[in-house]
Formats: C-alpha cells, sequence, structure tokens
C-alpha cells in the first residue's frame, strides 16, 4: 500500500477538511480545520484544491513513514520539524522519498500544525467529508483521532516542485492581544450601551475551556437583560454570554441550536487566529459593521477560491 | 416576521417570540419553501423553535441582498398545518430497570406507572426543534400532568435510547450522553445511522407516537436493560 504508516499519533491528531455541511438541521455540527488560513495555504502551496484533506495535529510528537514518493507541506504553529532528522521549515513544500521519516516534535508557537500531502489522503468522505467528529464518530478513520499503526494512503507523485511562502503572508503568533473583529448581532439589542462599553473596552483571558467546540473567556463580566432565550441556529464564531457573564466563542464542531443570548459573531477570519492561541493568552474585542465584515471574508477567501 | 443579522455570513428569521404549535407550523412551512429553493448559495438552514438560521454565501449574497431574496418568499406564509399522514411508530419499554426517573416522576406527579405510560403513549408529538446532539429531536407538547422539570443535577451519562421528558417535551437520547431530562423508557429505535442516506430517519416535519411494549419484546427487538 501506498500512503504513510502512522508510527506515532500524537496525542490529538485529526484528519479534517472545509467541514460538514448541509446536515446542521439535523443536529450534525460543521467540524473542519480550526484554522483555514494555515489549511488552505497549505493546499495552496501544494497546489491542492481547496477541498483537500489534511491532518490537524495539536500536541506535536507525531511520527510517519512513507511507503512511496510524494511531496507534503507543514504550516500553522510554528514546530520541531523533521524529515530523516534534518530540520524542516514549515511553509514550504518538500520532496519525500519511499522510507522517509517525517517527524513533528514539540510545538513552540501557536496550537495548531497541519500537515498536507500532494492530492490529499485517499481515505473515504463521509458525508461529503473528511473531516472528523469524534462525538458524533463520523469522518477520519472510523470516526475517530489517528492512533498508532493508522495508515493514511495517498497517490504516488514523483514530481518535485518547491514552493515556500513568502515571508509577508506568515502569520505571526507573537501579538501580546489578539484583536477579535465582532459584527454585532442576535440579542445585541439585550445589551445595554454600558455592557457593550465594557465588552469593547476589556481585555479578556482565554481560559482552559478551549477546544474545537468553543472558547471560553474570563474578564469582565457582560450582563444581557435576557434570562435566556428560545433555542436557536448558532453561526460559527457567535459569542454566547450565559449567566456567569463570561464570554464563549462558539468554533467548528458548535453545537447546532442553542438558547444563551448572544452578543455578536466574531469574523470567521479572526477565529483562524484564535485557533493557534494558547490557554491565558489575552484577547479583546473590536465592533466591524456587517458591509466591511463581508469586504473582509470576501478578500480571504478571494485568495483561496 | 423579522430578518435579523446573526454573522457576517448568516442571517436569523424569528417569526414569534414564543414557543407553540402555532409558531413551529409556521416555521416549518417556511422551511419548506426555503429548501424548496434548492439553491446551493444556502449553505445551512436550521430550523428551531421560532426561528431559522440561514449561513450564505456572501460571493452570491450581500447582506440587503440575502433580506430581498428570503422576504418575499415568505410573505404569506401559512399558518395551516400541512397534511402529514406519516406517523413515525416507535416502541418503548417503560420500565423500572430502563426509566431511571420513572419513580421520580411517579412521586412529582402522583401518578401511578400506568397512567403515566397511557399519559405518555397516547399522544402524537410534533418535532420542534433538532439538535444538541445528531438526531436529537425535541417532541411537544407532553401531556401536563406528567410535565416535570429537569433534574436538579444532570446525569453524568443517559444511556443511549432513553426515552425522557423535560417539562412539556420528550426526547429520545440518539447516543450515550450528559443529560438532565427525566428517563421513563428505553428504546431499540435509531435516531442517528450513518448508513442512512440521510442519516436520520427523522426531521423537523415528523409526527412521533410512542408504543409501550413488554421487557420481553424489547429484549427481542435488541434492547439492553
Amino acid at each position: 500500500m501506498i500512503g504513510f504508516e502512522i508510527i506515532k499519533s500524537g496525542l490529538f491528531t485529526l484528519l479534517q477538511d472545509k467541514g460538514r455541511f448541509g446536515l446542521m438541521h439535523l443536529g450534525v455540527t460543521n467540524s473542519g480545520c480550526m484554522d483555514e488560513y494555515s489549511a488552505f495555504m497549505a493546499q495552496k502551496l501544494l497546489q491542492n484544491p481547496m477541498e483537500s484533506n489534511i491532518l490537524e495535529i495539536i500536541f506535536g510528537r507525531v511520527e510517519l513513514r512513507a511507503t512511496s514518493n510524494t511531496n507534503i507541506v507543514t504550516t500553522g504553529a510554528l514546530c520541531e520539524f523533521f524529515i530523516n532528522d534534518e530540520v524542516k521549515q514549515n511553509w514550504q513544500t518538500y520532496k519525500i522519498k519511499t522510507g522517509d521519516i517525517v517527524k513533528i516534535g514539540k510545538i513552540l508557537k501557536g496550537q495548531r500544525v497541519y500537515l498536507a500531502v500532494k492530492g490529499g489522503f485517499d481515505i473515504k468522505k463521509e458525508f461529503g467529508s473528511n473531516s472528523t467528529t469524534i462525538k458524533e464518530e463520523l469522518g477520519g478513520l472510523n470516526g475517530k483521532a489517528l492512533k498508532n499503526n493508522d495508515f493514511l494512503p495517498y497517490k504516488e507523485y514523483n514530481n518535485t516542485y518547491s514552493k515556500k511562502l513568502k515571508q509577508k503572508y506568515l502569520p505571526s503568533y507573537d501579538q501580546e492581544i489578539l484583536t477579535l473583529r465582532v459584527v454585532l448581532s442576535y440579542q445585541e439589542e439585550s445589551f445595554s450601551q454600558e455592557q457593550k462599553e465594557k465588552f469593547f473596552n476589556n481585555i479578556y483571558t482565554i481560559t482552559s475551556d478551549f477546544n474545537r467546540m468553543a472558547c471560553k473567556l474570563n474578564g469582565e463580566k457582560i450582563e444581557s437583560s435576557l434570562d435566556g432565550i428560545i433555542s436557536e441556529g448558532i453561526s460559527f464564531g457567535s459569542i454566547q454570554i450565559p449567566k456567569d457573564g463570561q464570554p464563549i466563542i462558539l468554533l467548528k464542531e458548535r453545537q447546532t441550536i442553542g438558547g444563551y443570548p448572544k452578543i455578536g459573531s466574531v469574523l470567521s477570519v479572526d477565529c483562524f487566529k484564535l485557533a493557534q492561541r494558547k490557554i491565558n493568552s489575552k484577547i479583546k474585542f473590536e465592533e466591524i459593521d456587517i458591509i466591511e465584515a463581508q469586504k473582509k471574508l470576501k478578500d480571504f477567501y478571494g485568495t483561496f477560491f | 416576521m423579522e430578518i435579523k443579522i446573526a454573522s457576517a455570513n448568516s442571517v436569523i428569521i424569528y417569526f414569534s417570540d414564543i414557543i407553540s404549535k402555532e409558531t413551529s407550523t409556521i416555521v416549518k412551512n417556511a422551511y419548506k419553501i426555503i429548501t424548496s429553493k434548492n439553491n446551493s448559495a444556502l449553505i445551512e438552514i436550521i430550523p428551531s423553535y421560532n426561528s431559522i438560521l440561514v449561513t450564505y454565501d456572501i460571493f452570491i449574497f450581500d447582506f440587503d441582498g440575502i433580506k430581498k431574496y428570503i422576504k418575499p418568499m415568505l410573505e404569506n406564509i401559512s399558518t395551516q398545518e400541512e397534511k402529514n399522514e406519516i406517523i413515525i411508530n416507535i416502541d418503548v419499554y417503560y420500565g423500572l430497570d430502563v426509566g431511571l426517573d420513572l419513580q421520580r416522576v411517579c412521586e412529582l406527579s402522583g401518578l401511578s406507572i400506568e397512567e403515566i405510560i397511557k399519559k405518555h403513549s397516547s399522544k402524537i408529538y410534533d418535532v420542534y426543534a433538532i439538535g444538541f446532539l445528531p438526531g436529537f429531536a425535541y417532541l411537544a407538547c407532553v401531556d401536563e400532568d406528567i410535565s416535570i422539570p429537569r433534574l436538579e443535577t444532570p446525569r453524568k451519562k443517559t444511556p443511549k435510547g432513553s426515552v425522557a421528558i423535560a417539562n412539556n417535551q420528550t426526547a429520545i437520547y440518539p447516543q450515550d450522553s450528559p443529560g438532565g431530562w427525566n428517563i421513563i423508557g428505553k428504546t431499540t429505535f435509531e435516531l442517528f445511522d450513518k448508513n442512512l442516506d440521510n442519516l436520520s430517519p427523522l426531521n423537523i416535519n415528523s409526527k412521533i407516537k410512542f408504543n409501550s411494549i413488554t421487557q420481553d419484546k424489547f429484549l427481542s427487538n435488541g434492547g439492553i436493560l
């Protein structure tokens, strides 16, 4: 068989892609890559279709052995990265030969490393996607995270071309405070001017309740005049304010409906930056109007599609 | 009807601010109209109790554009329930060995187990929303005599197939999950099945009726106590 033998799977390595769409009315979440910038950039560097799948690696310590030739690229979090014990760089494609060992060691800056292969991995999609959602047992390999001795098949690829992302497109994970742009929406009217000012003028900290489903923050309490709402559809990036007043940003594996008041929604492109932040890092919110927000999304997706 | 921004690429349509059968009927009729357009620029359409969330392709619609597209479609929306003769019958074994809160429901309602079974299994329920877990359908309305509030402390694990009540709603847990609903019985009916083309035998338009079965029948259907 042609592909990668998984010698070490790492603690939480998931096969992902753009996500699973059109099933939210049945309670099935979108899933998909937490950081689309890094994931799409990897596909672009390999000249893959944007729909191709990719590995999302959160705790590092992954080791793969190639059983045939291909090209790979890693993007996202800065990490120790070796091919046959030789140090390599993210955001740059490499030729891989039969028998080569690819290693992702410690993650140094950021949270999630993406590893893509030329042509994507040859794995049957479930309901339109390879995205792994563990709680639904959908996607990936049998709906689970990668484990040792799994096998990820790909098609042999013998051409070599070397692509490296220009310096100016490299994301920085160094800013002390990450600004998330928010479109006021949903129950925003239930938050008084004073509450909104608190929300936009204070700095929040990412708590340990941060996973593929949501990111819970800690900071100045925000109050809605509503106790709860009738459960309704939840969009990507929406910010719930539960009774304790601490914002929760809903991400790729969010529940499809929910009953907490929401003040607005973080721009998806900023959620991708959030995906690379560690626990205890700082966040602030900034308002953006809908016209400007849509322009930002078009700029982002226009570069990839 | 009101169309509001939900996010940079989604809008939420509110039909009313209460939960009622009438509101639910309007939501279902609106959902049918929107989905019947088969417009691929509408990426997700999520109906719920009193609203529909629509995620759209921003390369096709801007916010004004999506409002102008949706509004006329829903202008003369019917408040009449569409005739839906298909009732999904679901066998339930109501017993103390699987109905972990049956005793509690007895105590809080002052009814016997037989009376609870009769009240729960004699109604035809509507689906008001689907969510929480894949295939988890919120069914209403439960007879007010057995409308029992959620447990004060949710269970860490509500077993798959549990049939449960929370206030005037009832539901089946499609998988093992934490949960705070009062479990009164268990079924072998699969609500979420990867082998089905459409993943779930239920949708927002389904009507559901429960049938009480014996422990023997439950076990012979493959049920697990």
